[in-house]
C-alpha cells in the first residue's frame, strides 16, 4: 500500500493497458450569483482489470465524476477516452450501477437481465437467455429466474441489477454507491461476491462510496476526493490478498489510512 | 371497536339489507304513491318481466358493445395523445389546460352537440363516449409519463436502449400504474356519457330502457334499470379494472400485499 501523487502516471513495466483515460476532466456550475467549482481538472489512467474506487465525503465531486464517465453529465472541459477512443453520452460500454436497484418492475428478473443484451443478439433470444442465466449463477440468484421484482429482498435485487450490469459485457462497470443503502449482513454477502466475480472476469470497474471500508475490501486503488472545490488528494494502491473480507483487521488497518489521507492537509487548503 | 378485516363483509352486506328494509318500510307507510315510489320487491319483479319478454338482455348486450368499441377507441386515442404530450412539454402544456377544461363539463352535455353532428345515428353514441373519457386517458397517462422516475430513464440509457425504442420498452410500461389509474376513469366516464347518449337517441340499450320508463310512467322500470346501470358499472370498475390495477400497484412496488 502506497499512497502517490493523484496527478503522476508512473507505471509499472508489466501493467495492463490504459482503459480509461480522463484528461484534465472538470466541471463548474455557473449559477446566477456565483459559479461553483464542482470538479477541478482531473487527470487519470484507469487500467484494464484494475477496481477504483471513488473515495469522499459527499458533495466532493466524486459522484459528479462518475456521472460524466457514464455520459449523463457533460464535463466543462477535458476530455475521456476510452480504450484510446474519444467517448461522449451514455453508453453500454460504460454501464451504469445505482444506488437503487432500478430493476424494471414490468420485466421478471431473467427478463431484466437479458434487457441489456437486446442488441447484443439481436435475433437469437436464446442465447441472450443463455447468457442471462451464466449471469443470474454468479449472483446466485439462478433459482429465482422467473421471479417479479417485488418479490425479491434489496440484497437480492441489488444482486439482480449487478447481474443486469455484467450481462452485456461492458469495457467499464461504474457503480454508484450501489450497496450503502443494504443492512450490515447482506452487504458483507455482496462484498464477497462482487470480489468473486471481479476475479473472475477480470471487469473494469469503478465504484464511488463514502465508506472507507467498503473502498479498502473492493478497491485495488482509492482514490480519495475533498470537497469544495472537489478534486482528487490522493491515490491509493491496496495489495491485500483477495478475496477480503470487510472485518478483517488489516481492512481495518488500510481504511484508516484512507482516512488519514482524506484529513491530511494540503498546501492549498487546509482539508475539507 | 375493531372489526376484523374477514368480518367486515358481513357488515357491509348488513347495511345494503338495511337500506332495502328502509326502503320497503318508507313505501308501506304509503307517504308517496306507489306509482311514483316502487317497492323493491315491484322493482325486482319489472326487471324479472323486462327479462323474460327478453327486452333486458338485448339492450345490456348493445350498451356493452358501444361501450366495448367506444371505449377502445377512445383509449387509443387517449393512450397517444397522452403520449405525446408527455414527451413534449409544448404540447402538454397546451393540451392539459384543455382537457382539465373538458373534464369539467358533464359528460351529458355532449349529446346535444352529438345530435346536430350525427343525428339519431348510431355514430352520435360512440362520439359521446370518446369525447367523455379521452381528456381522462390522455391526462392520466401525460403525467404518468411526466413523473416516471428518472432512475429508470437513466437504467434504460446505461443500457444501452436505442431513443426509438424508449416509448414501448420503457416509457409507456413505467407510466403504467397511472395509465390504469387513467382507463379505469375513463371508463366510468364513458359509461355515463354512453348511458346518457343512449337516453336520447337509441332504440335499445340500458338507457333506452330508462327512457321507455319514464315516458310509461313506469317508476319501477326506471329504479330498476338505475339498480342495474349502477350495478354493471361497479362490477367493471371493480373486477375489470379494479383487478388490473390492484396487480399492477403490487408489481411496480406501489401497493402492499394485503395477506
Amino acid at each position: 500500500m502506497e499512497a502517490a501523487d493523484p496527478n503522476s502516471n508512473v507505471a509499472a513495466a508489466e501493467s495492463p493497458p490504459v482503459k480509461l483515460r480522463l484528461t484534465n476532466l472538470s466541471k463548474t456550475y455557473a449559477g446566477q450569483t456565483q459559479t461553483v467549482e464542482a470538479l477541478q481538472p482531473v487527470n487519470v489512467e484507469i487500467r484494464e482489470g484494475e477496481f477504483v474506487i471513488f473515495f469522499g465525503p459527499s458533495g466532493c465531486g466524486k459522484s459528479t465524476l462518475l456521472n460524466i464517465i457514464a455520459g449523463f453529465e457533460t464535463a466543462t472541459d477535458g476530455e475521456i477516452t476510452l480504450d484510446g477512443t474519444a467517448v461522449e453520452g451514455p453508453h453500454h460500454d460504460r454501464l451504469m450501477m445505482f444506488q437503487e436497484h432500478g430493476l424494471f418492475p414490468w420485466l421478471n428478473v431473467i427478463e431484466n437481465v437479458t434487457y441489456g443484451l437486446k442488441r447484443k443478439f439481436r435475433f437469437k433470444p436464446k442465447a441472450r437467455r443463455e447468457t442471462a442465466r451464466q449471469y443470474l449463477q454468479m449472483v446466485h440468484l439462478e433459482e429465482f429466474e422467473k421471479s417479479s421484482i417485488h418479490e425479491l429482498s434489496g440484497g437480492m435485487k441489488q444482486r439482480v441489477a449487478l447481474a443486469r450490469g455484467l450481462a452485456p459485457d461492458p469495457k467499464v462497470l461504474l457503480v454508484d454507491e450501489a450497496f450503502t443503502a443494504l443492512d450490515a449482513l447482506t452487504r458483507a454477502k455482496l462484498y464477497g461476491d462482487i470480489q468473486e466475480i471481479f476475479l473472475r472476469t477480470k471487469k473494469t470497474i469503478i465504484l464511488v462510496t463514502h465508506d472507507p471500508r467498503e473502498a479498502a475490501c473492493l478497491g485495488d486503488r482509492v482514490l480519495v476526493f475533498s470537497g469544495r472545490p472537489g478534486r482528487i488528494k490522493a491515490d491509493i494502491k491496496i495489495d491485500l490478498p483477495r478475496p477480503r473480507d470487510i472485518n478483517d483487521p488489516a481492512v481495518a488497518e488500510c481504511a484508516a489510512t484512507i482516512m488519514t489521507q482524506l484529513e491530511a492537509p494540503t498546501d492549498e487548503s487546509s482539508g475539507k | 371497536m375493531r372489526v376484523p378485516e374477514n368480518k367486515i363483509k358481513y357488515w357491509v352486506l348488513g347495511f345494503y339489507l338495511l337500506i332495502l328494509g328502509t326502503w320497503q318500510a318508507l313505501f308501506s307507510a304509503g307517504i308517496i304513491p306507489d306509482y311514483l315510489f316502487p317497492s323493491p320487491v315491484q322493482v325486482g319483479r319489472r326487471i324479472w318481466e323486462l327479462a323474460a319478454d327478453n327486452y333486458l338482455w338485448p339492450s345490456v348486450k348493445a350498451t356493452f358493445q358501444r361501450m366495448a368499441i367506444g371505449f377502445s377507441i377512445a383509449a387509443s386515442i387517449g393512450l397517444l395523445i397522452g403520449l405525446l404530450m408527455g414527451m413534449s412539454r409544448v404540447v402538454n402544456s397546451c393540451l392539459k389546460s384543455l382537457f382539465l377544461g373538458l373534464q369539467t363539463l358533464p359528460t351529458a352535455a355532449w349529446v346535444p352537440v352529438s345530435l346536430l353532428l350525427f343525428g339519431l345515428s348510431e355514430h352520435g353514441i360512440y362520439f359521446v363516449i370518446i369525447m367523455s373519457s379521452v381528456p381522462a386517458v390522455a391526462i392520466a397517462t401525460s403525467d404518468g409519463i411526466l413523473h416516471i422516475p428518472t432512475l429508470y430513464l437513466r437504467v434504460a440509457r446505461t443500457l444501452g436502449t436505442p431513443t426509438y425504442a424508449m416509448p414501448i420498452r420503457v416509457i409507456l410500461p413505467a407510466a403504467l400504474p397511472s395509465i390504469v389509474t387513467g382507463l379505469k376513469l375513463g371508463w366510468t366516464l364513458a359509461w355515463h356519457g354512453g348511458v346518457s347518449a343512449e337516453l336520447i337517441k337509441s332504440s335499445i340499450g340500458l338507457g333506452y330502457l330508462l327512457y321507455m320508463g319514464r315516458e310509461l310512467n313506469d317508476a319501477a322500470q326506471v329504479i330498476g334499470i338505475m339498480v342495474l346501470t349502477i350495478l354493471f358499472g361497479l362490477l367493471l370498475d371493480r373486477f375489470v379494472f379494479g383487478l388490473i390495477q390492484k396487480r399492477i400497484l403490487l408489481r411496480w412496488g406501489l401497493a402492499q400485499n394485503s395477506s
